[in-house]
């Protein structure tokens, strides 16, 4: 698929299943990941992302396929759990096990300390950071070991929006590495966007696309790519499935299309409608002042993915969006 | 109660006036007490952590038996030591029947359930990705159980407080295997039984008390030192 750079892949998955129990959590997934690049790993609650990256780090035996590493992989997992120690010691002690001599440990956590901005943590108990303080120890340590392969399970997991916000900026700079290949899960788009190089989406544990975060933005592969990208608007046009997100639908006095407001729901600074036409439902986000409930409307359409009516699974999937 | 009242009046000079013999119980006490616990801890916490981080067949079992002996009978290991060392028993060579090392011995034995049971449940309340995750950074089998020795520190103290109590109470087994001999084997608990069997009521209560004195002093010394090492004020520190 598109997106994936020339450079050598340090990891590489052919055809993995994994079992869960009886269950097999993830199917026949193929995947590689570059020595300098981050690869995000996107896909909705239970599709299987963390049971993947545990298989890719060795922590859990695949059923059938094939994992190959080249290099160490150090992986950190979703809870950041810390030992009740200061931050210093802890991050000390992970490069112990790492084997890093003893020598140099001091030095290069606090140096990774200091690139993820926790430069000031180190003589903390662990037991008094907030959450967001507890996320940037835990990824310090990640980079603190300088692994070939790097894997981060949802390290803003469990974040209020603006502390996430503050980490994902520094974690932009602190994890780019020419020497490393990075694969991390996100629930979140918007960490996807700012992180990666390249985005795959797991989706029932089914690696439903690859590509670069845009190109997939624009032009999702499938109607559920689509959907799971926010595409939350449909519309059947000319024997095709129009799938719109809130910015491809514009109200415009002039527009060709004509819709009535079923539901207004309050954001900051505006409204989100939901339009009823003759053929689909669409959604956009009005300004103020918003039309109201009921209210007729018309608009244009600047955008969307187009899919073939047999494309979709079947229509109840695209009319369900 | 007028009876109870009359032998502690009765028992609070032979307190005061300390003679060499009780002296030498309350030494052979403390010996007891802490060389046993000692002798569990280096046995039962290695079997602890096998429990609550090993992934080998038997360990569920292994776990039930270590829970099932914290009810053991001490008369019942007094008796299945005093049969093992007993000249037709397995040990009897040893000819450890009615010495102080059987006293040791049978201490140790009823403190080990303690050590391995509690020790196995402090670390396996542990947050287990704490563990998972110094696996993957590589920990070994001796830098995971020094980790969870010290994360589970509470817990662990707690475990060597329980074998502590038991090696300075029990009664049932050594009574049987070292025989209770006056001025020889006894602890300050077996001696107490020793002077109630023989109806030296005032006898009993000074030793009963100065026992009890006793495992307040040592229980109070490890349970600060649990305080210490736990983190009582690093909880604290976090709730403000």
């Amino acid at each position: 698929m598109s997106g994936a750079p020339s450079a050598e892949p340090l990891l590489r998955a052919e055809r993995v299943t994994v079992p869960r129990g009886r269950r097999m959590v993830v199917r026949d997934v193929s995947l590689d990941v570059a020595r300098g690049e981050i690869v995000a790993l996107l896909g909705p609650n239970g599709a299987g992302k963390s049971t993947l990256l545990d298989a890719l780090a060795g922590a859990l035996p695949v059923a059938g396929g094939r994992i190959e590493r080249h290099g160490r992989v150090a992986i950190a997992l979703q809870s950041a759990d810390l030992a009740r120690r200061t931050v210093m010691a802890n991050m000390v002690l992970a490069l112990g096990w790492w084997g890093i001599p003893r020598s140099e440990r001091t030095a290069r956590a606090q140096a990774a300390l200091e690139a993820i901005g926790a430069g000031h943590l180190g003589r903390r108990p662990a037991g008094t950071l907030s959450g967001g303080e507890r996320r940037r120890v835990h990824l310090a340590r990640a980079i603190a070991v300088q692994p070939d392969i790097l894997l981060l399970d949802e390290p803003f997991a469990g974040l209020d929006p603006e502390a996430r916000a503050r980490l994902l900026e520094d974690s932009v700079s602190a994890l780019r590495s020419q020497e490393r290949a990075t694969l991390v899960v996100v629930h979140d788009r918007a960490e996807a966007w700012a992180l990666a190089d390249r985005l795959l989406i797991l989706i029932g544990g089914e690696l439903v696309a690859d590509g670069r975060p845009r190109e997939l933005l624009e032009s999702p592969p499938t109607a559920t790519v689509a959907r799971f990208l926010g595409y939350d608007g449909h519309l059947l046009d000319a024997g095709e499935w129009l799938l719109t997100r809130p910015p491809h639908v514009v109200l415009d006095p002039a527009g060709p299309l004509e819709a009535t407001v079923v539901r207004a729901v309050a954001l900051e600074d505006g409204f989100r409608l939901e339009l009823k036409l003759a053929t689909g439902r669409l959604f956009t986000v009005a300004a103020l002042p918003a039309p109201g409930i009921g209210d007729t409307v018309r608009l244009r359409i600047a955008g969307g993915a187009r899919f073939a009516r047999s494309e979709a699974r079947d229509e109840h999937e695209v009319m369900s969006v | 109660m007028h009876l109870i009242w009359e032998e502690l009046r009765a028992a609070a000079p032979l307190i005061w006036h300390g003679d060499p013999y009780l002296v030498s119980v309350i030494w052979f006490t403390v010996q007891v007490a802490l060389i046993a616990t000692a002798c569990a801890a280096v046995i039962g916490l290695p079997i602890g952590l096998a429990i609550a981080l090993g992934r080998f067949r038997g360990r569920r079992a292994l776990q039930i038996v270590a829970n099932a002996s914290l009810g053991l009978p001490p008369v019942l290991v007094g008796l299945v030591l005093f049969l093992a060392f007993s000249p037709q028993g397995p040990f009897g060579s040893l000819q450890l029947n009615v010495t102080r090392r059987s006293v040791f011995i049978a201490q140790t034995i009823l403190a080990l359930p303690y050590t391995v049971a509690l020790s196995a449940a402090a670390v396996q309340a542990l947050p287990s990705r704490l563990l998972d995750q110094a696996r993957l950074f590589g920990a070994g089998r001796r830098q995971l159980s020094a980790l969870a020795l010290r994360e589970a520190r509470i817990g662990v103290m707690a475990a060597l407080i329980a074998a502590l109590g038991t090696t300075l109470s029990e009664v049932g087994a050594i009574v049987i295997v070292g025989g209770n001999v006056y001025g020889y084997d006894q602890t300050l608990a077996s001696s107490a039984l020793y002077e109630a069997n023989a109806a030296r009521y005032s006898a009993a209560i000074a030793v009963g008390i100065i026992l009890a004195a006793l495992i307040l002093l040592l229980m109070g010394g490890v349970t600060l030192l649990q305080q210490r090492t736990g983190g009582i004020r690093l909880r604290f520190r976090t709730a403000t």
